[in-house]
């Protein structure tokens, strides 16, 4: 038994061992060398690439990245548990309204993002409608500001919330709400004193897969923010693109991930069992 | 029908993407960067076929075939990376009796300052960077000072790159493109981030649907992106190249060092060259080419386009992007994070 549990994490193992861990090493290596000229990294070793990071400049886009995601994650769960609450309360439709939730993964992220794009455009549907019915005198700018970029990070993250929540909420015995109701919880009490907080170890997993993935997302700011912002997830591919600085970028993704592991490590920590 | 039978079509349809017979060129390329009869017509005439591949930005390009065994045969960098990548031995010698058709190359381009000798690349076309407007503006932009204009806010476009962004800046102040002077280069970042509160958005080419839908008044565009906007609204979007100067570019086709096919790269290369061939690829991309052979047989109304062979005078103004140093690409870098996050 105990060795079939050993096979059992063999091909995840693999899996992260060859195409997660060894990149990582890689990634870490070229964080200590000195940038190429055309790219590409030399020797020597050095520290410089993390004394550049002390930069002012860097982190306030740290910070300016971690309020949108925290922002964009704090939106998911406002949006996405309610509606894992009507999924999981749905009877026989759970499985139709789960598909629905899943569906819009059949197309590219990025197909999904430009088709924002022509929605919140000047002549786009958005305005157009709203300039028909009269209620605007001109075009609102939507495109192209913050709040098209929290709208396309919550727009493209909200399942990664609405699932989680969701399988925790299926598994929640009704006999539990049943019995707040009897002993006289009004319906917000038992939501928020019983439904909540049995629901947490989802609300949680749903807010670390949509916060992580918020603070390293570098399309939705350039097609949705117009390129008036800088976010890490941007500030990386620079590095490796148009900057050339191959060193210098390895060395902001891996103290973004140092970054997040400090943020959450009070919040794993929290929850028994975690860590 | 079972899961088998739908897994068994799916192995017979791999096996109809296998052809069989013939050596395989693998092109490295911008995406679309040929016409679509290009390359088909290239594997009929010489039995072979090609692997076109595409890169989204010369950086990534070079990314991928620094290693030296990135199974590539031919790709088209820039100018400005001609210099770079053979000073990482990047680059085949060209053997010029294998191209007869270098003969068809425009007068300047026989003797390219990135390549004198024509040793490892052959310039294919050339872009250039300047303003796309509305036609119905008065008055109408004829400089990129006129960019900093209050009458463009929130309907004005800079390109999401650091190098046009910074170098229109340098421009304005009748600094040189190119530079890595620091002082010029912070005089430079304070004018971007003037211009920054009027700005809609810095953005590249999928800014054309908002200029043909009158949402923006001007943007700074590359000129072949401009050129289809002008294709989709004829009469209501111009061109002009900005009187402080602008920058040009042109890529050229080259062969990898790391090539095992030299002889059939040097093939496709003069198939390229050939006057019909690149006069077709011309006309489909909206672009000049460096080929006076090919421009002579192309379509009248690109033959003499004005926009895209533009008279002396205003290419007298023209400057070549060129690549930069280290410390200068570090220093340009630092200041465009400055003015994004401004």
């Amino acid at each position: 038994m105990t060795r079939l549990r050993w096979w059992c994490l063999s091909p995840a193992g693999l899996l992260l061992g060859l195409l997660f861990l060894v990149p990582l090493g890689i990634v870490a290596r070229y964080s200590f060398l000195t940038r190429g000229p055309y790219g590409g990294v030399e020797l020597p070793y050095s520290l410089e690439n993390y004394k550049l990071l002390a930069d002012p400049l860097y982190l306030a886009i740290f910070v300016r990245s971690i309020g949108y995601a925290g922002l964009a994650t704090a939106l998911c769960v406002a949006a996405g548990f309610p509606l894992a609450l009507f999924i999981a309360r749905s009877g026989r439709r759970r499985s139709l309204y789960l598909a629905l939730v899943v569906v819009p993964f059949w197309t590219s992220f990025l197909v999904r993002t430009y088709a924002w794009m022509f929605l919140l455009r000047d002549t786009g549907l958005i305005n157009t409608a709203l300039l028909r019915m009269g209620l605007i005198g001109e075009p609102l700018q939507l495109l192209y500001t913050p709040f098209a970029v929290i709208l396309g990070l919550v727009y493209g993250f909200l399942p990664f919330m609405i699932l989680p929540i969701y399988a925790t909420l299926e598994r929640l015995d009704p006999a539990l709400v049943e019995a707040a109701a009897d002993l006289g919880a009004r319906p917000m009490d038992t939501l928020f004193r019983v439904i909540v907080p049995l629901a947490s170890p989802g609300i949680l997993a749903g807010s670390l897969l949509v916060f992580i993935s918020c603070l390293g997302s570098y399309l939705t700011p350039d097609l949705l923010g117009g390129g008036k912002t800088i976010m890490i997830g941007n500030l990386v591919q620079n590095q490796f693109t148009a900057a050339r600085d191959w060193p210098f970028g390895a060395a902001l993704s891996l103290v973004l991930m140092a970054t997040i592991l400090l943020l959450l490590l009070p919040l794993l920590r929290r929850k028994e069992g975690l860590l | 029908m079972t899961r088998r039978t739908v897994f068994l079509m799916g192995v017979a349809g791999l096996a109809g993407c296998y052809r069989p017979g013939g050596q395989r060129l693998n092109v490295f390329n911008w995406p679309e960067y040929v016409a679509p009869d290009t390359i088909p017509n290239f594997e009929r005439e010489f039995g072979v076929r090609v692997r076109y591949g595409t890169y989204e930005s010369l950086e990534e390009m070079l990314a991928r075939v620094m290693t030296g065994n990135s199974g590539w045969d031919v790709a088209f960098p820039a100018n400005y990376f001609i210099g770079p990548m053979r000073h990482l031995d990047l680059l085949a010698p060209l053997d010029h009796r294998r191209i007869p058709n270098l003969k068809n190359l425009d007068a300047p381009y026989q003797r390219p300052h990135w390549d004198p000798e024509l040793q490892t690349c052959v310039p294919y076309m050339w872009g250039a960077t300047g303003i796309v407007y509305q036609a119905s503006l008065r008055p109408e932009p004829v400089a990129w000072a006129d960019l900093w204009e209050a009458r463009f806010r929130n309907r004005l476009t800079m390109l999401d790159d650091p190098a046009e962004v910074i170098d229109a800046a340098l421009l304005k102040l009748g600094y040189p493109m190119n530079s890595e002077d620091p002082r010029q280069l912070a005089a430079a970042k304070r004018e971007a981030e003037a211009q920054k509160p009027l700005l809609r958005a810095y953005v590249s080419e999928i800014v054309r649907d908002q200029l043909v839908a009158g949402e923006l008044l001007a943007s700074q565009l590359w000129r072949t992106t401009a050129m289809r906007a002008m294709e989709a609204a004829p009469d209501r979007l111009r061109f002009v190249y900005p009187k402080e100067g602008f920058p040009i570019y042109a890529d050229n086709l080259v062969i990898l060092r790391e090539s095992k096919r030299q002889e059939l790269a040097h093939a496709f290369i003069n198939y390229i060259m050939r006057p019909a061939v690149a006069a077709k690829i011309s006309e489909t991309k909206l672009e000049a080419t460096c080929n006076a052979a090919a421009r002579a047989v192309s379509r009248e109304d690109i033959r003499n386009h004005p926009i895209l062979y533009p008279e002396e005078a205003t290419m007298a103004r023209a400057q070549w992007f060129e690549p930069l140093s280290g410390t200068g690409q570090r220093l340009r870098d630092r200041i465009w994070t400055e003015i994004k996050s401004s």
